[in-house]
């Protein structure tokens, strides 16, 4: 079964049609890139997937979503969006609160633990898998802003993960990073993809390569192609594919 | 040598120009400064001659006694705390409704509103409250003046967390959002969290604003000199009235206790102020 599944998705602003006629699958325990240039509709598409884009008044969809077989459309939005975590483009651990409070929030707003102790392992627990435990053992206390740019990145992983969603999405997180803290990520994304599914848009097409299994290009909205990320970049069917991973343009 | 005359003229122009915005600066503070010297200049010996009495006891007849100021300052803690026991909640709702719903029509007049009763003449809002509750309960009560300042500090409150709320990126709403929580959690337990300190720092300054109002009293508190606090249906005093009422009189000794009054107004005022600037820590973003 599909981790994701997308039917004939359309979403407009207003007037706007930024997402045409989408239909693709999704499967799970994969990282799924979701590459094209700026503005081509990627983070909308994203923000479809935990209807997050209903915060936008003027957003509308039309077509269907399914999340392991079943609408999304037809949950509580809530409930979608504690089995679907989302990882923004800047780092934005909130900022009025210490590191283990950001990961802990979800869980205690959200009532998953029932104890203290139970908290502190789920925090540890969360911590480990985004692999920060070891940087912010010692200072859990700390406001989450005095981290560095890819430890807030990493905080933000660990604040999703720790609701114990299913599906992962990234939205473009290591625009904003340097190399060495970019490569992080991604190696962790590789490791977490054993016990999730990774959906990550990105703008960087060496990133597609480097850390996709699978691969769609989105141009203005559309659906070019979607394959496996080896046939997309060696093979692609599409010239305006071929024409994007040669560097002609985006 | 041209070359060098012209440079000579821009650095003269630029000296003229610097002094300039020095004396304007200068004429812009002085009378803030005017106004904090005389007023200890001339309250400070009172405050220091009447000591802790000038504080708790009753204003005297005329004559040579400073007796003391002590009715109106408890009225004006009395008055402060029931507008704000009124007003800060209310205000609350309402600031964070207008950011939360800027767009809805609700939003947008909750938002007009509020920036045309900032600029309201205070003395018809105590014209108001004197139709309303003066009138029908038949005295001058604290409840009547509470509630003029109420409507007056709303706005200043509401309009400043509204901004506070508006200011937080988008980007800590969609965090939220994405974690599951309902928005009264997205709201209260993360967007309004983030802006603290721009909403404390209104309702500090509705405070201030109120503790120094003297028109929207007139007609609804009545002022008090001789009795403390009688009950909230009962006239009660505040600092700006007694000052403004004491000064109207001819004598000698009531100046010097508006003099000294008008000292303690504003220690009240610096004391809401200077914890606001330096203590507040910033949420960094």
């Amino acid at each position: 079964m599909n981790a994701i599944e997308t039917i004939n998705l359309n979403v407009y602003y207003g007037e706007k049609h930024v997402i045409k006629n989408i239909t693709m699958n999704i499967p799970k325990n994969v990282v799924f890139t979701i590459m094209g240039p700026s503005g081509c509709g990627k983070s909308t598409l994203l923000r479809s997937f935990n209807r997050l884009l209903e915060l936008n008044e003027t957003a509308r969809i039309t077509g269907d979503i399914k999340l392991f077989g079943e609408s999304i459309f037809d949950m509580d939005p809530r409930e979608l969006r504690k089995r679907v975590g989302m990882v923004f483009q800047q780092p934005n651990p909130f900022p009025h609160l210490s590191i283990y409070d950001n990961v802990a929030i979800g869980p205690k707003l959200n009532r998953l633990v029932e104890s203290k102790e139970e908290l502190d392992k789920l925090v540890e627990w969360a911590l480990k898998k985004a692999a920060l435990w070891d940087e912010v053992k010692d200072r859990l206390n700390d406001p989450a802003t005095k981290l560095s740019g890819g430890q807030q990145q990493r905080l933000c992983i660990a604040r999703a993960l720790a609701i114990k969603p299913e599906v992962l999405l990234l939205d473009e997180p290591t625009s904003a990073l340097d190399p060495v803290s970019t490569a992080k990520i991604e190696s962790l994304l590789i490791e977490l993809k054993k016990s999730y599914t990774i959906v990550l848009v990105t703008h960087n097409m060496q990133q597609a390569a480097r850390v996709g299994d699978y691969t769609a290009f989105i141009l203005d909205g559309e659906l070019i192609e979607v394959g496996e990320t080896s046939q997309i970049f060696e093979n692609p069917r599409d010239r305006r594919t071929e024409e994007y991973i040669t560097g002609r343009f985006g | 040598m041209a070359v060098d005359y012209n440079i000579d003229a821009r650095l003269i122009k630029e000296k003229i120009f610097i002094a300039l915005v020095i004396l304007l600066s200068i004429l812009a503070i002085v009378p803030l400064f005017h106004i904090l010297f005389s007023v200890f200049y001339n309250g400070l010996p009172v405050l220091l001659k009447g000591g802790i009495n000038f504080l708790t006891g009753t204003l005297p007849p005329p004559g040579e006694e400073l007796g003391g100021i002590g009715p109106a300052l408890v009225g004006t803690f009395v008055l402060v705390f029931l507008s704000s026991l009124i007003g800060l909640p209310i205000a609350l709702i309402a600031g964070i409704y207008a950011a939360e719903y800027p767009t809805s029509f609700l939003g947008r007049a909750t938002k007009l509103l509020l920036q045309i009763m900032m600029e309201f003449p205070t003395i018809l809002v105590g014209l108001f409250v004197m139709q309303i509750l003066v009138i029908p309960l038949g005295t001058y009560s604290a409840i009547a003046g509470a509630f003029a300042l109420a409507i007056i500090m709303m706005p200043y409150v509401a309009v400043t967390t509204e901004e506070a709320l508006r200011e937080i990126p988008s980007t800590y709403r969609e965090a939220a959002f994405s974690l599951g929580f309902s928005r009264a959690q997205v709201v209260f337990k993360v967007l309004v969290k983030i802006a603290k300190r721009g909403i404390l720092t209104g309702v500090l300054i509705g405070l201030a604003k109120v503790a120094g109002e003297t028109a929207p009293l007139l007609f609804t508190a009545g002022g008090s000199t001789r009795i403390y606090f009688a009950g909230i249906d009962e006239p009660i005093g505040a600092i700006p009235l007694l000052i403004y009422q004491l000064i109207q009189q001819p004598y000698e000794n009531y100046h010097q206790i508006a003099w000294g009054a008008s000292l303690v107004l504003m220690l009240i005022f610096l004391a809401i102020f200077i914890p606001l600037r330096l203590k507040l820590r910033e949420v960094r973003l």
